[in-house]
């Protein structure tokens, strides 16, 4: 019973801080640049503010238009009930989730492709033909890196590779492991849409991919797309947590033990953060003819790692 | 002494995976001081190397090879090539006639073709398997650099790589060569270094430029 309360506060702590976590990033930029940025609870205002706002939908939109937000919104969320977080363990657990995980993070971008489609604006195409080269070029190495971590533990659950990982020895580095990190990183910062492959922040045309596909939504739709970016990023940071630094996660379901491991849980994703702060404020945004290299990249190490996991025997 | 022999163990065991990612880095580098520096990280790899080995075996040898490749290798040869590259100023770039993911893929399945190379000869050489295999993927991902960087410096960073791959070959399967041996290799990569160095100056004075692609075109 405790550990079906702590599966569902991990899973509202996924989707409940992710505009913090985004305040935070953006709040850490400003510092790099030394400027003094905005507070680091500016998400939630933004947030607050566009649900009280009237939505404006175009004269050619259809259903199709309002339902995407909506749809993308739900289909991160429930992805966010398959991860671990403060226990090796999660509000919803099937053999093969991985699989599941992947395609709820496909439903949600081929909502907001359609959604951009539909609202008839020359961006709105635009945006949504980049989104899905993206999308499919980041989805084999994802997929990839998955397959070689289950192939490890021998088992497709998300939070069942996390507790055969915890299992292992921290010092006892694997190659498949190393390989699967590089490429999981790469397919994270495309995912997610941040800078080497696309900026967050900008509204230029000639570069633009996630920013393109929302121009025509407003109030609460826009609102919920927002929401459920921060949570995306939330939730691929939290999973190469749960991949590849699980141990600090608490066996036992007591008070302390959970207490200590959303301690170690925060400092890991403070680590995360940073880095991804110093490359954001280091690194030039791609061209968008070379994100398909940058995303080969990807591929080739994650095929590497499927394969070393036949080669390296454990 | 338990955690000495511990780190030399684990030493001995992830150096491998390391060697491949500084040489997976280096395919998808874009600038040639980026090369030297990866250069620079997996000679120390190598460093770490020789004294886990000599720690393990007992050798008083190795610890004296493993400071010459520290000096040489991790500070003179990487200094040396960033003072030319200072001195020749010169695009940065390092001329890839493959793109990085290209020249991934390529290295990634050179290094598997190693560890299928290896397996063959694993059981009279006595050698961990991965390390050896490491080796050979060092060899030939130096021979692979060679052939689709343009660059001539970025030839003389292919030629490194490779000497890397052959010391780590001959560490792991004779336990370490004779110490004159390992001078007279090291003294012969300075030397080359020097030689390939004037040659590179000689290139850019009469090109004006450094792309071996392009050494073919005549200057009227």
């Amino acid at each position: 019973m405790m550990g079906f309360v702590i599966n569902i506060v991990q899973m509202l702590l996924l989707v409940l801080a992710a505009p913090l976590l985004r305040g935070i990033i953006s709040k850490l930029k400003a510092w790099i640049q030394k400027r003094q940025g905005a507070s680091v609870w500016r998400p939630y205002a933004n947030l607050w503010k566009l649900f009280h706002k009237e939505e404006l939908v175009p004269n050619t939109a259809t259903l199709i238009f309002r339902s995407a937000p909506v749809v993308a919104f739900a289909a991160t969320v429930v992805a966010a009930a398959f991860l671990p977080v403060l226990h090796p363990a999660a509000f919803l657990t099937l053999d093969g989730d991985i699989f599941l995980f992947v395609y709820l993070l496909a439903i949600g971008r081929f909502a907001m492709s359609l959604g951009a489609l539909d609202g008839g604006s020359s961006f709105g195409g635009m945006g949504s033909s980049r989104e899905a080269l993206v999308a499919a070029l980041a989805e084999a190495p994802l997929f990839l890196v998955l397959t070689a971590l289950a192939i490890l533990a021998r088992t497709g659950s998300l939070s069942e590779i996390a507790a055969w990982t915890i299992r292992q020895n921290f010092f006892d580095v694997s190659t498949v492991h190393l390989l699967a990190l590089a490429a999981l990183a790469i397919v994270a910062v495309a995912e997610t849409g941040r800078i080497p492959v696309d900026n967050p922040t900008t509204h230029l045309e000639l570069t633009m991919i996630h920013e393109a596909m929302v121009l025509e939504y407003s109030g609460p739709s826009l609102a919920l797309i927002e929401w459920s970016q921060a949570i995306k990023l939330n939730l691929l940071a939290t999973l190469m947590i749960g991949l590849f630094a699980p141990w600090g996660m608490s066996l036992t379901v007591t008070p302390l033990g959970l207490a200590a491991a959303l301690g170690t849980y925060a400092l890991k994703l403070a680590c995360l953060v940073i880095g991804l702060a110093v490359v954001e404020s280091s690194v030039a945004k791609l061209r968008m003819y070379a994100v398909p290299d940058f995303l080969r990249v990807a591929s080739a190490l994650a095929i590497l790692a499927v394969i070393f996991t036949a080669i390296t025997k454990r | 002494m338990g955690l000495f022999e511990l780190a030399a163990a684990k030493m001995l065991s992830s150096a491998a995976m390391l060697l491949f990612g500084t040489v997976l880095l280096m395919a998808t580098a874009k600038r040639i001081s980026t090369c030297v520096y990866l250069f620079a990280c997996q000679s120390a790899i190598l460093t770490a190397e020789v004294v886990a080995a000599g720690y393990v075996q007992h050798m008083r040898e190795a610890y004296i090879i493993a400071g010459m490749v520290l000096l040489v290798k991790v500070f003179a040869i990487p200094f040396a090539l960033l003072w030319l590259m200072k001195k020749l100023r010169t695009a940065h770039d390092v001329g890839a006639s493959l793109s990085p993911g290209y020249s991934v893929f390529v290295m990634s399945g050179l290094i598997i073709l190693s560890f299928a190379a290896v397996r063959l000869y694993l059981i009279e050489l006595h050698a961990t398997e991965v390390i050896l295999a490491a080796a050979v993927a060092l060899i030939l991902n130096g021979a692979f650099l060679m052939v689709t960087r343009s660059k001539a410096l970025m030839l003389m960073m292919g030629l490194l790589v490779l000497e890397n791959g052959i010391f780590l070959a001959a560490l792991v399967t004779t336990f370490g060569m004779p110490l004159i041996i390992e001078i007279g290799i090291v003294f012969d990569l300075l030397i080359g270094l020097f030689l390939m160095g004037i040659f590179v100056f000689r290139i850019r004075d009469t090109f004006d430029h450094l792309d071996v692609s392009r050494l073919r075109g005549l200057r009227g």
